[in-house]
């Protein structure tokens, strides 16, 4: 278990070469300056080039690519063009608010899918079956951003319950944090949480159909202690497969809730370091999140041994 | 008078009384509070001499000075200069400035300030670099007083000492000095009404009031004048999602936001506690040739494009059809640069007349060739008023090849003549017609035209107002004839505040938040 885990572990460097390497020859080859955006729209190319050479920007791009090797083995990520301070600095800055959109964001898809799927399998074809897989199925086809500026007109603007976006810190400020996550943490977790909805349903459908089943029906348990104690362990195994594949896609990927809330988390960092073209975030915002994605993954196949202990790693 | 219409009508008049009271005290300014102002992303810099982006000007002219400003008529006024004399040979400015004027870091600010600051300046901006071209010398008189001496007789001194875009902030010449011109200043002292106190990039940014300002004694005039710091703190909140903006003006969580989409007008203005704001200036529509290399270099080829367009209905396309938001102009600068605005009968401007635009085609034998046309729909107006003329174009027998990209792309791509022939984007205010940078050889299309360049010299040079309004009017004629760039329509933008936001001067390009107070 331990030898697996080192091995792991030890994959992941050349994994993340691999990240860094392209994150940072994609966005040095696609078109595009981060001096022309930054000097505005009535600059000329004189002035341009010279904010260029001071950055370094005019350097051939193999030299630019070493150097950012030799920092990041030093663990600098390097300065930001645009926001004057060490990438790690704003890394660090914007990892809580995506931290507690993730989570939060998180704990409303499992809380909906998980019982949803395991309450549609319990009686499949009835009535709740067809219901909650038809809420699953809009929850999948609804665009996020539609949704979100939908739920902000309905609760915000129309019965003002709840702010329209913004941030609280939850170590400053806890109720006005949760004030503020209420509406991105619901209209990001319920997209989410059909698809664990439905994964739910189809591994309850399989294992229910399994001979132990019948035979813990038979014997004369309650409905409810065989679906609960005896299905729900067993089908768990890809439906953590599938939690830990979505809390990577909300660390990454909550970019469009985070513009429309107004957020200030990574995928919000990484959109504006995109159109920016601040190198230095955009290589710093994909490294941590191919991090972030290959340890969960970590994680959840480490989780597996807990729930199967059929399972083992050698 | 029956008992009952008396007291009717004395309930009646003491309402009356309440109502005009608490109008008198509505128009009193209060100190106090916090002015959210939502606007649609993080500056690039708080370095006003080193980027000309908009939103570095809005956000630098609360904290720094420079030594003139605007007034209503966008016409130069002292700031922290008290006034200036010139030589009877018109080569020497002298400029007398302010006294017990403090920076935020409690210096006072005098000369050696001044000339450090301009001189930096002069090495970066586009407005210091086009005046200290004429400048011979620049130095100190003594401790309230510095000396421009000119190589020639120049018109454009005081303006470009007011214009706020890309300008003249006068710092510490600790601060002047430390940072080389192509570096961005990352210490932010200045004299303004407000100083930095604290900057969390993709947050907020705010600003308090600078108790020790020192007002000038003039009422609040343009841009310039009087300032007072009413509220305790300006909080700037990048919001970059323009719906989102709109929702938090109209729930209150914003008493400002800038730069809204005009469909949220309707919705806006059934609010009763939100008050909409049509900014203009805004931006002329325009696409800029590529006179360097390539098709549009052929000037037949211009002229075939600016006679074929039917410029009204893309303008009302763009505005999405409300009138209020659209003005049809010819005049290279807009109605409220009042000074430079020119009302001139027959030019070729929105000729729309397609047999016009099929002869000159012919007469520059177009035979077809695809013109690369650069927009994006980062800016959503440039990309509606390149798709429509687009079709006018073709209809008449251009090709036209519509690339699509991001907004960073395109500012890349305008610096090199091989890659376009046309690119969109919007003119602003220009406040001289020297500003007019698609006039110049130096910036993106680079116009290269002898006439015009020489109408540009003479602007610069001659001093007598009259002479120079006849040389703007020559100029305008040249620029439809030469065609550099397409002048397409006026478009205006959406503002939006709470009704509680008093003393706003809706009037200018940009929002300024001096003399701006909070009733509630």
């Amino acid at each position: 278990m331990t030898a697996y885990l080192v091995r792991r572990i030890a994959a992941l460097v050349p994994v993340l070469v691999v990240v860094v390497t392209v994150a940072f020859l994609l966005i040095h080859l696609i078109p595009g300056d981060p001096v022309s955006v930054m000097l505005g729209p009535d600059a000329t190319p004189a002035q341009i080039h010279a904010a260029r050479q001071a950055l370094g920007l005019d350097r051939p791009l193999w030299e630019q690519l070493l150097k950012f090797y030799t920092r990041i083995l030093r663990g600098d990520l390097g300065q930001s063009y645009f926001l004057d301070r060490p990438v790690t600095q704003a890394l660090l800055e914007r990892a809580e608010p995506t931290l507690v959109l993730t989570f939060s964001a998180l704990l409303v898809a499992v809380v909906i899918g998980v019982p949803s799927g395991i309450v549609a399998a319990a009686q499949p074809g009835s009535l709740w079956d067809r219901a909650l897989m038809l809420a699953a199925l809009l929850g999948v086809c609804v665009p996020g951003f539609w949704l979100s500026l939908n739920f902000i007109y309905l609760f915000a603007v129309r019965l003002g319950w709840l702010p329209a976006a913004g941030y609280a810190s939850i170590l400053v400020d806890p109720l006005a944090a949760l004030r503020y996550m209420v509406l991105p943490a619901v209209s990001l977790g319920f997209s989410q949480s059909a698809l664990i909805a439905r994964i739910s349903r189809s591994c309850m459908l399989e294992v229910l159909a399994q001979d132990y089943i019948r035979t813990a029906r038979a014997k004369g348990l309650s409905p409810a202690a065989v679906t609960w104690m005896h299905a729900f362990r067993n089908a768990l195994v890809p439906v953590v497969t599938v939690i830990g594949i979505t809390m990577a896609i909300l660390i990454g990927g909550a970019v469009v809730t985070e513009i429309v809330f107004n957020i200030p988390g990574l995928g919000r960092l990484i959109i504006s370091a995109v159109l920016r073209r601040d190198y230095p975030v955009v290589q710093g915002v994909i490294l941590v999140t191919a991090t972030a994605y290959v340890l969960i993954n970590l994680v959840v196949d480490m989780l597996y041994v807990l729930i199967d202990p059929r399972i083992g790693y050698e | 008078m029956s008992p009952g219409r008396f007291r009717r009508s004395s309930v009646a008049f003491v309402a009356l009384l309440a109502f005009v009271s608490s109008a008198a005290l509505a128009q009193t300014p209060r100190r106090g509070g916090v002015l959210r102002v939502g606007n649609l992303g993080e500056p690039p810099a708080l370095d006003a001499h080193w980027t000309t982006a908009s939103i570095t000007e809005t956000l630098t002219n609360h904290l720094y000075e420079g030594l003139y400003s605007l007034d209503a008529s966008n016409r130069p006024i002292p700031m922290l200069a008290e006034s200036h004399t010139v030589s009877r040979d018109g080569l020497t400015y002298t400029f007398k400035l302010r006294q017990s004027v403090k920076f935020h870091n409690g210096k006072e600010m005098t000369s050696e300030d001044v000339v450090a600051s301009l001189a930096r300046w002069s090495k970066q901006s586009i407005y210091g670099k086009a005046l200290f071209a004429q400048v011979a010398d620049w130095r100190a008189v003594d401790r309230y007083a510095v000396e421009m001496r000119l190589k020639e007789k120049s018109a454009i001194v005081l303006i470009s000492l007011a214009v706020p875009n890309n300008f003249g902030a006068i710092y510490p010449k600790e601060i002047a000095e430390k940072f080389p011109p192509e570096v961005k200043v990352t210490e932010y002292v200045g004299t303004g009404p407000f100083k930095l106190a604290e900057w969390k990039p993709d947050q907020y940014i705010r600003m308090v009031r600078f108790d020790e300002y020192k007002s000038r004694a003039e009422k609040p005039n343009g841009y310039g004048g009087g300032k007072t710091a009413w509220v305790d703190e300006i909080r700037w909140i990048p919001v970059p999602e323009v719906a989102t903006r709109v929702a938090q003006v109209e729930t209150g969580e914003l008493e400002f936001a800038d730069d809204l989409n005009l469909d949220a007008y309707d919705r806006l203005q059934t609010n009763p506690n939100v008050r909409t704001i049509v900014s203009k200036p805004y931006y002329w529509l325009v696409a800029v040739f590529n006179k360097k290399d390539g098709l549009m270099t052929n000037a037949k080829l211009r002229q075939a494009w600016q006679a074929a367009i039917d410029i009204e209905p893309i303008m009302k396309n763009v505005a999405g059809g409300r009138a209020e938001f659209y003005r049809m102009d010819s005049s290279l600068a807009p109605v409220e640069i009042a000074a430079w605005h020119t009302k001139l009968a027959g030019l070729p401007w929105n000729e729309h007349n397609r047999d016009k635009a099929r002869r000159l085609l012919k007469e520059a034998g177009y035979r077809g060739e695809p013109i690369r046309f650069m927009t994006t729909q980062e800016y959503k107006w440039m990309y509606d008023f390149a798709l429509l003329t687009k079709q006018q174009l073709e209809d008449v027998g251009f090709t036209i090849d519509l690339q699509v990209v991001d907004w960073a792309t395109l500012v890349k791509r305008r610096n090199n003549p091989k890659e376009y022939d046309v690119f969109t984007t919007g003119m602003g205010a220009f406040y001289d017609p020297t500003h007019h940078i698609y006039l110049t050889a130096s910036w993106p299309g680079w116009t290269t035209d002898e006439d015009i360049l020489r109408l540009q010299a003479e602007l610069a040079r001659e001093t007598d107002p009259r002479k120079r309004m006849a040389l703007w009017e020559a100029q305008t004629r040249q620029f439809y004839e030469k065609v550099p760039v397409i002048r397409y329509g006026d478009l205006f933008g959406l503002r939006a505040m709470r009704t509680v936001v008093k003393g706003f001067n809706e009037r200018t390009e940009r929002i300024r938040f001096y003399n701006v107070w909070l009733d509630k």
